[in-house]
């Protein structure tokens, strides 16, 4: 690919260019989805600890890893809202593949969840052992950030030309986060024990689910994902990367006169 | 496409003009038009001209004619709203004045993002670099933020890249104006090196001597619209006539002071 050294270029830009100047620089990447963590880990493991018959044994891993996965899809998604608008001088001024840009912050997103998942995945095996089944997590996350990437290019295009995308989904993602299955397993859910219909929506309506279950299923649970789950990440992918490339080089024309 | 050739058919584009372009979803659901506003700018109306490559082309014309409009979309940045456009080979663009530099990113670190951006990979880009850099005339300041730069050092920083970058196509908007008179010639020879090597020159500038010293083809745009497209000594004095600064009478030389 010709610009794969652009590539590069964009994602050394995305990082310094969002920290630039503070002590800590790249750190903060990491930073503020540890503290995150942490808090939650607080919150749940240690003030509130959740505990019954139907919660995980290991409650505050079975939240941190669903919220790992969550950490990366929110805020990928996020920051490639306005990221054509931030890079707007380059529109307007240079030619280039402008999927580089929202591309690259996806990928800044990618190295700090990787880099959550390492820490996070050794923990998990300490606490609950693991299987063979973790060999397939490369591949789950190969779909994670085909299907981030899709949305992330169908969003930074659409807010270039609609301003409110951003706040919109900022809004959408705070409900989003309760209904997805980071804090509870639908299934498992005393109240909804006879409500087929709920859980059936909250595991399968939330794109983001499966996504968290699969995860979640390889390093805390050490067991492949059922292939229903399996199937709906690697098709959700597919399609979240091919519509999200489509609509983008569609409406990507006028980008230099509207950012 | 041959490198170094140029096609625009009718080729015709507006702009919006109305303050607050940035439309929310919410309008669109809801329906309510903004009427009135003022109409849109035809920055180019049916505009046709073929360039053969290693021809070197000035555009003049009033402010507001359709000059760089008609350079951005000759460099693929705005698409047409009808007609066809194709430039043949690597096109180069000096649009604006440190246009696409990173404002905390050194020149050096510049020069290699500015590479990138025509597609050229790190071998490449780091086996001009000296080149690039000695050309420039920058010096230490080649290792300092742009953001410290002034407009002749983005001026020298963004030719000296697009000098080497093997260009088939040059277009050069209004730059050169801020270069002092030495980096201008200077720029003026590595064009002229550029073209002898097969090189398209488009040139936009105000400068007419710079346009009558560097093109042999001159095309006046006004209002949009092509109205001239001839040798550059033809061409000079219809702009002139067109812009009203001709002079009726060859102006008489004289020493200061001397009464004429």
């Amino acid at each position: 690919m010709a610009y794969r050294y652009l590539f590069e270029q964009m994602v050394r830009r995305e990082l310094r260019q969002k920290y630039k100047g503070s002590a800590l620089g790249v750190l903060w990447y990491l930073i503020n989805p540890l503290v995150l963590m942490g808090a939650y880990y607080l919150m749940f493991g240690v003030l509130f600890k959740v505990a019954g018959p139907a919660s995980p044994e290991h409650y505050p891993l079975f939240l941190l890893v669903g919220l790992v996965v969550w950490i990366f899809f929110s805020q990928a998604v996020l920051s490639s809202a306005p990221s054509l608008l931030d890079q707007g001088a380059l529109v307007r001024k240079a030619r280039f593949p402008r999927e580089t840009i929202p591309g690259s912050v996806v990928t800044v997103q990618l190295v700090t969840f990787l880099a959550l998942i390492a820490l996070l995945t050794p923990i998990t095996i300490a606490f609950r052992g693991t299987g063979a089944a973790l060999l397939a997590l490369p591949l789950i996350l190969a779909c994670l950030f085909a299907f981030v990437l899709g949305l992330a290019l169908a969003v930074s295009v659409l807010h270039a030309y609609f301003r409110d995308v951003a706040p919109i989904l900022s809004a959408a993602l705070l409900p989003w986060f309760f209904l997805s299955p980071i804090f509870f397993d639908p299934a498992t859910l005393p109240q909804l024990s006879s409500e087929t219909t709920a859980i059936f929506v909250l595991e399968w309506v939330n794109p983001v689910a499966p996504f968290i279950v699969a995860v979640r299923d390889v390093v805390y649970d050490g067991v492949l994902p059922q292939t229903s789950v399996l199937a709906y990440v690697v098709i959700a992918a597919a399609i979240a990367l091919a519509g999200g490339l489509a609509l983008f080089r569609r409406m990507q024309g006028e980008l230099a006169v509207v950012v | 496409m041959r490198p170094g050739e140029i096609v625009l058919e009718h080729a015709s584009r507006a702009f919006s003009v109305k303050a607050d372009r940035g439309r929310t979803l919410k309008e669109m659901l809801i329906g309510r038009r903004r009427a009135g506003g003022p109409a849109p700018v035809e920055a180019l109306r049916d505009v046709s001209l073929r360039i053969e490559p290693g021809e070197t082309v000035g555009i003049v014309g009033r402010n507001g004619a359709g000059k760089t409009s008609t350079l951005r979309v000759l460099s693929g940045i705005v698409p047409l709203n009808s007609g066809r456009v194709a430039c043949g080979g690597q096109v180069v663009a000096q649009l604006e004045l440190g246009a696409g530099f990173g404002r905390d990113f050194s020149g050096r670190e510049n020069i290699f993002l500015n590479g990138a951006l025509h597609g050229l990979s790190k071998e490449q880009i780091e086996a001009r670099i000296e080149a690039i850099v000695d050309f420039s005339e920058l010096g230490d300041f080649v290792d300092a933020p742009v953001a410290t730069y002034s407009s002749g050092m983005f001026l020298r920083l963004g030719f000296a890249i697009a000098a080497h970058l093997d260009a088939d196509v040059l277009l050069i908007d209004e730059v050169l104006a801020v270069g002092d008179e030495a980096f201008q010639r200077k720029c003026e020879a590595r064009i002229a090196d550029q073209i002898a090597d097969g090189a398209t020159l488009v040139l936009v500038s105000h400068d007419a001597a710079l346009i009558e010293r560097t093109c042999r083809r001159l095309i006046v745009l006004d209002g949009g619209e092509k109205i001239f497209d001839g040798p550059v000594d033809e061409g000079m004095p219809f702009y002139h006539r067109l812009m009203g600064t001709a002079d009726e009478v060859p102006p008489v030389p004289c020493e200061p002071g001397e009464r004429v």
